[in-house]
């Protein structure tokens, strides 16, 4: 039996009764490492299931699905991935495979920052198309994510901008050359991310496009969801771009229409007066 | 000789109307450098005072032992022009100075053409030197075209003469037909590759208007019909220019009627045989043949003042001496050059568009076709020139606008600049600003528009060549295309393993001090050196061995580079799907239509075109669709070469956010085909669908740029993949008894002879013939051995043609020339199997 795993948000401890009692019995448990992070290290989780632990980057899930896979017709190995297993990461590929292999497997949800995110107060019902905002390069700069979230917005839907995380990247240079050479993790902040949309903003603005953002449109900062350190922070877009969130994940909310009940709640994560001020007049 | 100070010679630089850049070019061996020291030595402008020698330009040891030039070498002269025949001059001179000549002596061995695109960029004209003897051979060819599409006006010297006179013993009517014939070859070759009387206006040559000359650089004596037209003005009371047409051509002179026909008929004489070769034949006949006393006769008549001294010779020297008295080769030359050719007011004006890749309107350009030395400065630097300090080099090259000067704060910018980003660009000071004079080299404060010079201290920020500016928004010089690809390589390595830092360094300097060698280390570690030839990579084998590295090496036997391409479309349309899977690329490969490939390489069709016009072109031209030829996406590899991306797709969404990614994984494709790494030629990718994760972080690079590369394999192999190789094309002078040798030697080789032609009534033939460069390895020695020594051949790279043969098959020649090369380069065996790349639906 194949598992794929949910390990929830928080730290090691949010993993499911059920979850712990496939990881403590499963033959081979792999942690997927690359498409996001907890709070906590590798060597906190194995303290905490009090077994060995194999770490699967991307080209070990993507491209050696065989050596993951093998002996699960037989034996139970167990995949570990961050949040849900079919959240905003989605492994159906990896599921396709087993199934290919006469396989049987096994989800284990748990909670992912597709739901989590209502810790800031919006309804999940209003949310609209999940968006990623990446890291822009020299001569990479995509903005279509910024398109999706005017039409979430025309339909008065919220839109939660998952933010970049690069964990093992190669450059050009090292891609073509073969080399697995490495550049160090980032992870995208939220004043990172209202910079990059400022700037696609200013830009549509000299093309004369209609705006469905502004600098003083309220947002929603959020980072280390489901942990202790929770953080919320609702600020204009320009003010964002200059708070510091502390260390990552974060995520970043742009709300659409809100209900009376979602502005109160926002009032409470407000910056300062001006944004409660803004609040108050939507 | 002049004697100037630098002050001088820095006053005569204002005059940019007065100033002539000018380069020699010619087949190998047609004396260019011979007749180039008989310029030097009636107007060389000296420094002080140092002493010429022969073969003033050839600078180098190896040069003067092996009596070819290998390097080209700019010089300076000073000549002043009778006022009575600035009447000829056909644009704006200052009237009160001379002439300040800058002539640039190039290599005429086909293997050192590089040097000549470097010689013909910073020059506005030149003088196409023809053996009269041999006539137009493939280097004259080639260097005349390259001089034709840099818009560099021609002017001609029919050299060897005395070949012709006394070896040969030509009779004077089928004299006069060789050089008609060679003036008419020569303006074919000009017709085809540029415009007459377009912007640079006549660029024909023609006898009768004094833009061709004959001589002998050896004896240095040399005419045009202008002298000639000087001495009979009088006796025929006819105006010189007027005079000078009845000299050439169809104009036959009847002494009963005292008039001049257009046929020829039994009582009259052509023109040119008449009254300037009989005089000539009568010179050589008298001095060979005759008693002194003749000869002396006759020069009183010619009015030659020979001194005493000049009495005691006899025979050759004798008629050396008179024929250089008589009619003087330096002053021939001069005028011709002086009158003809361009300043470089009149240059820039049109060659600005060809050259300037910015907005013709631009500061920068206004600067260059003003040649304006109080504008911003724009200097192309075209090769870089080892100093005698280990390891550093002056920047030589051409200033075409404002005015570069010592300690001139600067912004360098190499050939991979892209306007407004910092890429390939420095901000640094020049040290220095020298004039460069044959071997030496003198520090001037400044130099203006419109002349050569040298600059130290920038060398660490130029690769080869660049574009040096003050004005911010410059943009670059276009580059320059040179006439042959460095087909051959060897690898080296050093003997003695702790030299490897001295080889790396060496290999550095000599990619530096070369414009076209390239040194690459392939992936197994070996370091490549990759030339046009033979002896081009001979000499910079030398060159590395004695100079760059100073250390003794290792060579491996020379090796030919191959490209890959595709002779038919691929046979599926092609899908690879990212790692993740979520995003798809369907592509089909397909060959290029015949001549596109060449079309990309000669600059015809360039990524920098406007997107319209260029579909134009190439579906007038090569048959493409216009509506496909407009979504040209990248030409690769290293965003120039001779394949293309094409976008065949229809309305897909977020289709240009993940283009960079394709490009990249085409450019990388293209540089290391899927057989054997080499370069891909000829091939189109056409993308037919793209399937996309709607989010974006799920198609960045490091999904999208590996998938392109795998599609582009997977199309590769799936469309019939075949390797080329290169083809020199070869001539071969030789006597006409000796040509079985040659037969037999090239069949050997896979040569293919396809012209032999009979060089005027001469026991001389020029068989022409293409042989691939693989088999060209001891071509010479092995046709010298057939033929007792008597065929001297010149390769010079022409085409690339399929090696024939499915590479797939273990049998064939292109599969072992493939293991061979996989080998060299630490591949794994074989041609990798077509499910690496493609993806199942």
């Amino acid at each position: 039996m194949f598992y794929l795993v949910g390990l929830g948000l928080g730290d090691a401890s949010d993993i499911t009764v059920k979850g712990l009692d496939i990881v403590k019995k499963s033959k081979r448990v792999y942690l997927e490492a690359y498409t996001s992070i907890l709070t906590v290290g590798k060597e906190a989780l194995e303290t905490f299931y009090g077994r060995k632990l194999i770490l699967a980057d991307r080209d070990m899930v993507e491209q050696c699905s065989d050596e993951l896979l093998a002996d699960a017709e037989i034996d139970d190995i167990a995949l570990l991935v961050v949040g849900d297993p079919l959240g905003a990461t989605t492994h159906t590929d990896l599921i396709i495979r087993a199934v290919e292999k006469n396989i049987k497997y096994k989800v284990i949800h748990n909670a992912s920052i597709m739901n989590a995110i209502g810790c800031c107060g919006l309804q999940l019902y209003n949310f609209g198309e999940t968006v990623s905002i990446v890291f822009w390069e020299e001569t990479w700069q995509p903005d279509s994510f910024y398109d999706k979230i005017c039409i979430n917005k025309k339909l008065g839907m919220h839109t939660l901008c998952l933010l970049d995380i690069k964990m093992k990247e190669q450059t050009m240079e090292n891609l073509m050359k073969g080399r697995k050479t490495y550049e160090n993790p980032r992870f995208m902040t939220v004043a990172q991310a209202c910079q990059q949309l400022m700037e696609i903003i200013q830009k549509k603005q000299e093309q004369g496009e209609d705006l469905c953002l502004r600098d003083e449109t309220v947002c929603i900062g959020v980072a280390r969801v489901g942990s202790d350190e929770q953080h919320i922070i609702a600020a204009t877009l320009k003010q964002l771009t200059s708070v510091d969130m502390g260390a990552p994940l974060h995520s970043l909310v742009i709300p659409g229409k809100t209900h009376p009940i979602e502005t109160d709640m926002l009032r409470h994560f407000a910056l300062d007066d001006s944004v409660k001020a803004i609040l108050q007049r939507l | 000789m002049v004697n100037f100070t630098v002050d001088q010679i820095r006053q005569i630089m204002d005059k940019k109307m007065n100033i002539r850049n000018m380069s020699v070019i010619a087949h190998v061996d047609h004396g260019k450098s011979t007749l180039t020291d008989s310029l030097v030595s009636k107007a060389g402008i000296i420094a002080g005072s140092r002493a010429g020698e022969t073969r003033f330009t050839d600078t180098r040891k190896d040069e003067q032992e092996r009596c070819i030039t290998i390097k080209s070498t700019a010089i300076s002269l000073y000549y002043e022009l009778a006022e009575e025949d600035k009447v000829y001059i056909k644009q704006e001179i200052h009237a009160d100075t001379g002439f300040l000549i800058n002539l640039i002596d190039s290599p005429g061995h086909v293997d050192f053409s590089s040097e000549v695109t470097a010689a013909l960029r910073v020059t506005d004209g030149a003088l196409v030197v023809v053996d009269c003897v041999s006539g137009v051979c493939v280097q004259t060819e080639t260097v005349l075209r390259q001089a034709i599409a840099e818009r560099i006006k021609p002017v001609v010297l029919m050299n060897k003469m005395d070949l012709a006179l006394l070896t040969l013993q030509l009779d004077k009517e089928t004299l006069y037909q060789t050089f008609q014939r060679i003036v008419e070859n020569i303006n074919v070759i000009v017709n085809t590759y540029g415009v007459n009387d377009g912007p640079m206006g006549i660029i024909e040559v023609d006898p009768k208007n004094g833009t061709v000359g004959f001589g002998s650089g050896l004896h240095g004596w040399a005419f045009t019909l202008k002298d000639f037209a000087k001495i009979y003005q009088s006796k025929f009371k006819i105006p010189e220019a007027k005079m000078m047409r009845k000299l050439w051509g169809n104009q036959f002179y009847n002494a009963k009627t005292k008039a001049w026909e257009k046929q020829e008929n039994a009582d009259n004489v052509r023109g040119f045989t008449q009254y300037i070769l009989t005089p000539i034949y009568q010179i050589f006949d008298t001095c060979m043949t005759k008693p002194k006393e003749d000869a002396f006769k006759l020069a009183d008549k010619l009015k030659i003042k020979l001194t005493a001294e000049d009495k005691e010779f006899e025979g050759k020297p004798l008629l050396k001496t008179m024929m250089r008295k008589w009619l003087p080769a330096g002053d021939a030359m001069l005028q011709m050059i002086v009158i003809h050719l361009p300043s470089p007011v009149t240059a820039q004006r049109y060659r600005c568009e060809l050259l300037y890749e910015g907005a013709h309107d631009d500061e920068a350009a206004m600067s260059m076709k003003n040649c304006d030395p109080e504008g911003p400065l724009l200097m192309y630097i075209s090769k870089m020139v080892p100093t005698s300090d280990k390891g550093r080099f002056y920047a030589f090259g051409r200033v075409f606008g404002g005015t570069v000067s010592t300690g001139q704060r600067v912004r360098i910018m190499g050939p991979n600049f892209v306007p407004g980003t910092k890429t390939d660009l420095y901000e640094k000071s020049i040290q220095r600003t020298i004039l460069m004079m044959g071997r030496y080299v003198e520090a001037i404060e400044d130099v203006p528009c419109g002349n050569i010079c040298g600059l130290v201290g920038v060398d660490q920020y130029i690769v080869k060549t660049g574009t040096i500016t003050t004005f911010k928004d410059a943009h670059n010089m276009r580059v320059m295309k040179f006439s042959v690809s460095p087909v051959v390589r060897v690898a080296v390595e050093c003997k003695n393993p702790s030299d490897l830092p001295k080889l790396v360094e060496g290999l550095k300097r000599l990619a530096k001090s070369d414009p076209m060698v390239q040194c690459v280390i392939e992936e197994s570690g070996e370091h490549i050196i990759a030339g046009a030839g033979e002896l081009h990579l001979e000499i910079c084998l030398k060159d590395l061995e004695e100079d760059h590295a100073g250390i003794p090496l290792k060579k491996s036997d020379p090796v030919v580079s191959y490209r890959e391409t595709v002779s038919e479309e691929s046979s599926i349309l092609c899908l690879s799907k990212s790692p993740n899977k979520h995003n798809r690329l369907f592509v089909r490969a397909a060959p290029m239509p015949d001549g596109t490939a060449e079309a990309i390489d000669s600059g015809d069709i360039t990524p920098r075109q406007e997107f319209k016009a260029r579909a134009k072109y190439m579906s007038e031209k090569f048959d493409f669709d216009v509506g496909e030829a407009r979504k040209i996406w990248a030409f690769g590899p290293e965003g120039t070469g001779p394949n293309l991306l094409l976008d065949c797709t229809k309305a897909v969404q977020y289709l240009n956010e993940i283009k960079d990614s394709v490009v990249g994984g085409f450019q990388w494709a293209t540089k290391e085909g899927v057989m054997c790494e080499e370069n891909m030629r000829g091939v189109r990718f056409n993308i037919h669908d793209v399937t996309l994760h709607s989010d974006a972080i799920h198609r960045g690079g490091g999904q999208i740029i590996p998938t392109a590369r795998r599609v582009f394999y997977a199309s590769v192999l799936t469309a019939a993949p075949r390797l080329l190789e290169p083809v020199y094309l070869v001539e071969i002078m030789v006597p006409e008894s000796a040509q079985g040798g040659i037969y037999s030697t090239l069949n050997r080789r896979r040569g293919i002879v396809f012209e032999n032609t009979q060089i005027g009534s001469t026991p001389q033939t020029t068989v022409k013939a293409y042989l691939p460069v693989n088999e060209s390895f001891g071509f010479t020695g092995d046709l010298r051995s057939q033929t007792q020594g008597q065929a001297f051949p010149q390769c010079v790279f022409d085409h690339w043609q399929i090696l024939p043969g499915d590479p797939m098959d273990p049998a064939s020649k292109p599969f072992g020339i493939i293991e061979h090369a996989r080998k060299r380069k630490g591949l794994k065996e074989g041609i990798p199997a077509l499910d690496n790349y493609l993806d199942k639906m």
